[in-house]
Parts: C-alpha cells; structure tokens; sequence
C-alpha cells in the first residue's frame, strides 16, 4: 500500500510491528524482506512521488574543511531516496576492506565479508547485476577489478508496484519523522512532521533509521538531543568516522597495448592495490580509473614525454600510429582513514522549516590519504614498467605537491560512516547486527554503518547489508 | 671531407665546432627522483619519477 498523505494512512487504521525511515534502497529493501516474512511494516518517507525543492530544502546544510559538494544537492529527498540520482556502479567492498590495519587506526570490522556473501544473489536480482568475476593479479601490488556499470535500478520505479500490492507493508509519503523519543532502553514513538505542521507521535516495536548517510546521524543527534541521550546512550561516536571516496584525475598513462585489458562499454577499466602492497607502503586502499583517451590528448602526452624521454617517446609515437589509440586518463579514488574529527553535527544556528538543526559536516582529507593517492599512482606506473604494458604520468599538482584542486569531481557523493558497526561502545553506534549499542529495538540500515569505506561504490554493499539485516529482524520480530 | 670543409664558410666551420660538444654539455635533462632507494644510479631498470613520469632509468636516452 502507498498512501499519499499520513492522514489517508490513518484512516487505514494499518499496525505496523516495525517503522522504517527513509524509502532509498536500505529501506525499500529491509521493507520487502519483512513484508515477504509476513511481518507488517510501514515505510514513512520525508518526501513525496516525485522531486520537489520544497522538499529538497530540508537537506541543506554547511560544510566546514575541506571543499564539499551542497548538501542539498549530493542526495535526494524522496520516494526511492538517492537510488534516484546514482550512476549504478556496482561493486562489493573487498575482503581486505572489513579486516583490521595496523597501519591504520579505527579500522577493522565486527562481520567478515563471508558475512554478507550469502546475500548477494538477492543483491544480484535487487540490482539486475550479472556475476562478477574474480579479480586479476597483473603484479604482486595491483589487482585488475571488476566494476560493473549496472541498469542503476531507481527503487521507487521498480518497486512501486510491489509495495503498492503488499498487504504487508504501507510506505506513507509526505511524512517526516523528525525525532524519536526514548528511555535509554526502547524508542517509544517517533514525532511526526506533515503537511507542513506536526502531526503527532507515531509508535511501533521497533524502528529502523534509513534516512541516509548524512541524515542518519542528524536524526539521531536530534533524537539523543531531545531524549537527553535516550535514543543512543553511547554517544561518543555518533556523526563521527564520517567518510567520502576523495575522486580526482591523477594522471595519464600511454598504453602498449590497449588490449592487455578488458575495458567496459564506456572504455574504461579499474585497478587497485593488493593487500601486501598497502601494508608494504602503509596505505589505504583506492581505485584506479583507466579511461581511453581521445586522439588529441595522445598526441599530447607523447609531446610532453618527448621532452624528458625522446626515445619512449618515438617508441610511443610508434605504437600510436599501430593502434590509433593507445592513452588514457588515470581518475582515482581512495578510500578514506576513518577519523573521529570528520563528523556530522547539528547547526547552532540554522534549523529546517520544522524546526530540526540543520548539518554542519566537518571533512577533512589526511595525510594518509594523500600518501594513498601519490604511492597508489606510483604504484600502478611501476607495475605497467615492470610488465612492459606502459608508462604512468602523474598530474601536475601531485608532482609539485601542491593543494587538491576544486574544479574536479571531489568525491563520490558517497556518505558513509557516522553510525559505524562496532563492538567499541566508545568508537562505534551500532553491532554486527546494525542495533544501536544498549537500545532493544532501535537499528539502523545503510551506509551510516559503514566501519571503513573501501574504495568501491556503496550500494551493492548497502542493499547487501540491508538483505541481511531484513533476514535478522525476521527472526527477531514476532509476528 | 675537406671539399665539404673548404665549401663552409670559416665562420660556420667555427660554430659547429663550438656547437657540437655543447649540444651534449647542455642538454641537461631534469634531476631524476629516484624511487628505489639503494638502486644504482647506473641501473637501466631503476624507476625513476621526471617531469611527473614514471619512468625506467633506460628511458632517458
């Protein structure tokens, strides 16, 4: 069932045993796992059918560091959540990713990767992904990846219908959940904004926050804000370890052979850095962006090489005429070190128009992460030398050193972290199991859990994830 | 030879003279950072990082 408006869903007199919030694809999909487990659920969504700026307006926000995209324009606020606007890159965080570094404190997660696996022909059919394949060694430091560009399933237009027909689950739009209430033990309701005024309280057994990766830790800022810390009463870590995947243009490469690997439809291909060679160069692991480039910047990538090396360049020069193409440019992004001080908090000053504080996001990139970006493209050029597949060239303000620049894709749109999975009360929000720490039926759904960010694309392993936890609350909910 | 040497002009015959030794003297290419630190510096294989290429020590010719 889908109801328009909270006022027509009460008229429904529908009781729901679990409230989610937030209808993006954590949400949608812990919504159908329950659904099919008979369990009633209701999906209250902030925003309407379709995007609006009115609705829109309650996502902005400062940033406070490092430059950062508006806030109000890296998400959207309506039925299918960000699912609207993503590309559709797909990619399951690697092994490495969920496992502890030495070299890198606050890593490490509470589940392996084999936790998560078994979910992932669920994922496969949510998404409309074929199977990956494995990765490819090319060198002991660097792993040809598989990034699959996938149809980008918009949950609201594929789901519609399903969740329209379920008797089981009720998605209730135009209905804001601004804070919940609790004792320290149990949410008890949930205070509901709509139609441009508050509508009340609204109770259930359990609550799922699926607001997203910035809002989840607003709304349970507010909440603990307002509970005086009854809704998350280990609160040392709440909004912070929040995490980005930095994105720049690192460099070019000119190709042997454009054969050596496979690229996708769009020409491009992905590598990344094995684990011994990040815990050998005490890095983060990244991505690497191998796109074909047109003609006329070949030729000038050979000009520039002649310059330093005249020989490879004639040799390139050689191949050029062979292969009609054969550079590329290097576009990498990284995964961030989780850091306490990059965090979510709540304005002193600016509120939304029901009177919630808007986000202040303080990000900063560390120098860690700059190291992962100078040695992960070092990296990746002295592997095409030693395999005789190419040579690398790094942009000039990574050569010289100087500042990121602010014209250029920045990151990934990719919010992560603030709620992180834990056993630390101190250090996390929530346990293997996305339950907040000491809260009986309070849990949390997407990437606001994240422990590490990894270096892929977020979503298969948010709907990975939220198939798991939609399994767990099946069992747990009594019907 | 020396047909070709009497046909330049003396003038000419001095500055290619002068030229030709320092084509090589100052054709100076940038300092190589080295990345394998303990490398020879003679090493054809030796990664070296020029103008923001990554290159081989061979490269160089």
């Amino acid at each position: 069932m889908i109801f328009d408006s909270y006022e027509a869903y009460r008229a429904a007199n529908f009781k729901p045993k679990v409230c989610i919030l937030g209808s993006g694809p954590a949400g949608t999909t812990i919504a159908r796992k329950l659904g099919a487990a008979g369990i009633p659920v209701v999906v209250l969504e902030a925003g309407s059918r379709e995007f609006s700026d009115g609705s829109q307006d309650f996502y902005r926000g400062s940033t406070v560091g490092d430059f950062y995209f508006d806030l109000d324009i890296t998400r959207l606020r309506y039925m299918g959540g960000s699912s609207n606007h993503w590309a559709g890159w797909c990619r399951v965080l690697d092994k490495q990713d969920f496992e502890p570094k030495a070299w890198a404190p606050d890593t490490g997660w509470p589940i392996r990767r084999t936790d998560i696996e078994p979910y992932l022909p669920e994922v496969h059919d949510i998404l409309e992904l074929p199977d990956f394949r494995p990765d490819v060694p090319i060198s002991d430091d660097i792993r040809w990846v598989q990034l699959i560009k996938s149809p980008a399933v918009r949950f609201a237009e594929k789901f519609a219908d399903e969740l329209d027909k379920s008797r089981n689950i009720a998605v209730v739009l135009n209905t804001y959940a601004t804070e919940l209430a609790g004792d320290g033990k149990r949410v008890t309701c949930a205070r509901l904004w709509s139609n441009g005024q508050d509508a009340g309280s609204f109770s259930a057994d359990y609550f799922i926050a699926c607001t997203g990766g910035l809002e989840n830790s607003r709304l349970l800022l507010w909440s603990n804000q307002r509970s005086n810390g009854g809704v998350v009463p280990n609160a040392a870590a709440l909004g912070r370890y929040w995490m980005e995947h930095p994105t720049f243009e690192g460099g070019n490469a000119i190709l042997a052979n454009y054969g050596e690997f496979e690229v996708d439809a769009v020409n491009e291909a992905f590598f990344s850095p094995t684990l011994a060679a990040m815990e050998r160069l005490r890095i983060m692991n990244f991505g690497i962006r191998l796109i074909e480039t047109p003609y006329p910047g070949v030729k000038s990538l050979i000009a520039d090489l002649a310059c330093t090396a005249p020989d490879m360049a004639e040799w390139m020069s050689f191949k050029f005429s062979q292969n009609l193409r054969c550079a590329a440019q290097l576009y990498v992004a990284w995964e961030q070190a989780p850091l306490a001080s990059n965090q979510i908090e709540l304005s002193k000053t600016d509120v939304d128009h029901a009177g919630v504080p808007r986000i202040e996001l303080h990000w900063k990139k560390s120098e860690l992460e700059r190291r992962t970006l100078v040695e992960g493209l070092k990296l990746f050029g002295t592997t095409l030398i030693e395999k005789d597949l190419g040579r690398v060239r790094l942009m000039d303000w990574i050569a010289n050193g100087e500042d990121y620049p602010t014209n250029e894709e920045t990151a990934g749109h990719h919010h992560m972290g603030g709620t992180r999975m834990g056993t630390d009360v101190a250090k996390s929000v929530v346990d293997a199991n996305c339950k907040v720490h000491g809260m009986d039926n309070l849990y949390v759904g997407g990437s606001s859990v994240f422990c590490t960010s990894g270096q892929a694309n977020p979503t298969t392993t948010i709907t990975a994830l939220a198939c798991r936890l939609g399994d767990h609350l099946s069992k747990v909910v009594s019907v | 030879m020396s047909f070709f040497i009497k046909k330049m002009s003396r003038r000419t015959f001095v500055q290619a003279l002068i030229a030709l030794p320092a084509l090589s003297l100052f054709r100076k290419l940038p300092e190589a950072d080295v990345a394998h630190a303990g490398s020879s510096p003679a090493d054809p294989n030796e990664i070296v990082e020029v103008n923001g290429w990554i290159l081989k020590r061979s490269d160089l010719a």
